[in-house]
């Protein structure tokens, strides 16, 4: 009767947004005649900060200050379309919509400037809110200025659409096989947890999650980290404590109010060592992947293995409750036959007494 | 029954045994508390009585009669936060914010309360408060930061910068 440290590791690869069937991702973007810059995309934001990496992309991608950019995703009837927040495809796939449809914006915001300027579209940067003649700074009209231009002098809304779509998969009829193009993203992670385990009660302690991600690019790193430590959390919950249904199928035993599920609390929270690894997509908006889904899938099976290091049994089945627990430690309690032999763990067993001095096993007669 | 909410008398025709919770957002339209488990069991439903954190849901209006009551509309503005709002701005302590007013209130008992807290005593405020997004680190960040007055509601837009997770970018010198 013992508490037993354990550590465990598990890794994960994660591809980005939905594949073989169509998922599309659009976004729109225009200039008010001051400069400013309305982007109307239809990914929502939960809390996962999606409006706000959405506005950087547009900012970066055009070369004007964040703060001039209003992300309104408020109308779901006038937003563009968009597949859903799901998939871990808010950055990369409605992250590529807001940055396609900037792209065509900009090319719009070179060439008003070119007129103004009398330069080749060619010879413009969009620097910090300033189109800029590429090695005379000098030469410069501001952003603004181009948008009043466009509107009162040329009469053209400054504007760019975007939509990013993986095509539809081709199904071949006679075998049903599918082809399609493979994920345009993986994102990886590992996760080592260390656990404390007791044996005499089966419950299951999570003292340090270390946790490396690698999502390509952060665009914004503490929305990053919020995803990170989120996910931590929602991974001890699936991986020791949640369970809508402990005897499904059978619909006997659900909870059927709030204390009856046990999401984690305070009080179960680790240590969080966390790693961002940024290790570029050729496709993603500024080389981004994926932070979304992934974040919460490594930890469950780290914890079943770090259970295993510490106690020696597998809880094959999410999550590892101290029921489960017990029952796996009790099943390997029990002395088994195995051909001759009957094996016993020397270290868990207290129904056996050992004849071999701790050698883990006897030999029968048989 | 009168009802004194962020400063504000009411007048209140809910019957006395109606939660205290139900009178704010449904009579009086103040939907910063939420309605969670109504249970006790979330937090999500805390309001300040007298200033001290409390679960409406299991407050029966009878028994705050003549009391203050604050929720997090009486707490700051858009552009004029509390302290502890402007340490969950600046910290990312909420996502789907659907916990945060619990939070929120909690924090600012314990700011006024007793703000030399710990690390225990914070973490001792907090529990019973269920956060279902950001693994609560950036919530205890944000109040120990409010606590230690290290905020800036001056500030515009919140720092881009991770405060606990290392970057490497493979290939470039560490
Ligand atoms: S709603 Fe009151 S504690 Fe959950
Ligand atoms: S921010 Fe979503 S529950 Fe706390």
């Amino acid at each position: 009767m013992a508490k037993h440290k354990g550590r465990g590791i598990a890794t994960i690869e994660y591809p980005t947004g939905m594949n073989q069937n169509g998922d599309p991702s659009q976004a729109w973007v225009k200039l008010k005649p001051d400069g400013r810059v309305d982007l109307f995309s239809g990914t929502v934001d939960h809390g996962q900060g999606s409006r706000t990496v959405h506005a950087q992309i547009v900012a970066d991608t055009l070369g004007v200050p964040f703060e001039w950019i209003t992300n309104d995703n408020t109308n779901t009837d006038s937003s563009a379309v968009c597949t859903g927040s799901f998939a871990s495809r808010g950055t990369f796939i409605g992250g590529n919509a807001v940055r396609f449809a900037a792209e065509k914006a900009r090319e719009r915001i070179l060439e008003i400037a070119s007129r103004e300027l009398e330069i080749d579209p060619s010879d413009l940067d969009v620097i910090e809110g300033e189109v800029i003649a590429k090695g005379a700074p000098d030469r410069k009209i501001s952003v603004p200025e181009v948008a009043a231009a466009a509107t009162w002098t040329y009469g053209e809304l400054i504007t760019g659409t975007g939509a990013a779509l993986k095509p539809f998969a081709d199904v071949n009829d006679d075998d049903g096989s599918v082809e399609t193009e493979p994920h345009s993203a993986i994102s990886y992670a590992a996760c080592v947890a260390d656990v404390e385990v007791d044996d005499e009660t089966g419950e299951v302690t999570v003292e340090r999650l270390i946790q490396v991600y690698d999502v390509g690019r952060a665009i914004n790193p503490m929305l990053v980290e919020g995803q990170i430590e989120g996910g931590a959390m929602m991974g001890l919950g699936l991986g020791l404590l949640e369970q809508a249904y402990p005897y499904y199928p059978e619909t006997d035993h659900r909870g059927d109010e709030f204390g009856a599920y046990l999401a984690p609390s305070l009080e179960d929270l680790p240590d969080l060592d966390n790693v961002i690894i940024e290790s570029p997509s050729a496709d993603g908006p500024f080389g981004a992947k994926a932070i979304g889904e992934m974040a919460n899938n490594a930890q469950p099976p780290a914890i079943a293995s770090a259970i295993h290091d510490a106690v020696g049994v597998w809880v094959t089945e999410m999550p590892a409750t101290p029921e489960r627990i017990l029952r796996a430690i009790d099943a390997k309690r029990d002395p088994r036959r195995e051909g001759k032999r009957v094996v016993f763990d020397d270290e868990l067993s207290v129904r056996t007494m050992s004849s071999t001095g701790g050698n883990g096993f006897l030999e029968t007669d048989g | 029954m009168k009802l004194t909410v962020n400063g504000v008398e009411h007048d209140v025709q809910a019957p006395q045994l109606a939660s205290l919770l139900h009178v704010l957002r449904e009579e009086l339209d103040l939907t910063s508390p939420k309605a969670g488990c109504q249970q006790g069991g979330c937090g999500t439903c805390t309001v300040l009585v007298d200033g001290e954190p409390r679960r409406s849901c299991l407050l029966p209006l009878a028994a705050v009669e003549g009391a203050a009551i604050t929720t997090v509309e009486g707490l700051g503005a858009a552009d004029e936060l509390s302290p502890m709002q402007a340490a969950f701005d600046e910290h990312y302590a909420a996502q789907c914010g659907f916990c945060t007013s619990g939070f929120l209130l909690a924090g600012t008992a314990l700011l006024n309360g007793s703000p030399g807290a710990t690390r225990e005593e914070v973490l001792e405020a907090l529990s019973g408060h269920v956060c279902r997004c950001t693994g609560y680190v950036k919530i205890v960040r944000a109040v120990e930061a409010a606590l230690h007055g290290e905020v800036h509601p001056e500030r515009v837009e919140a720092s881009f910068e991770p405060e606990e997770t290392e970057v490497l970018i493979p290939g470039s010198p560490a």
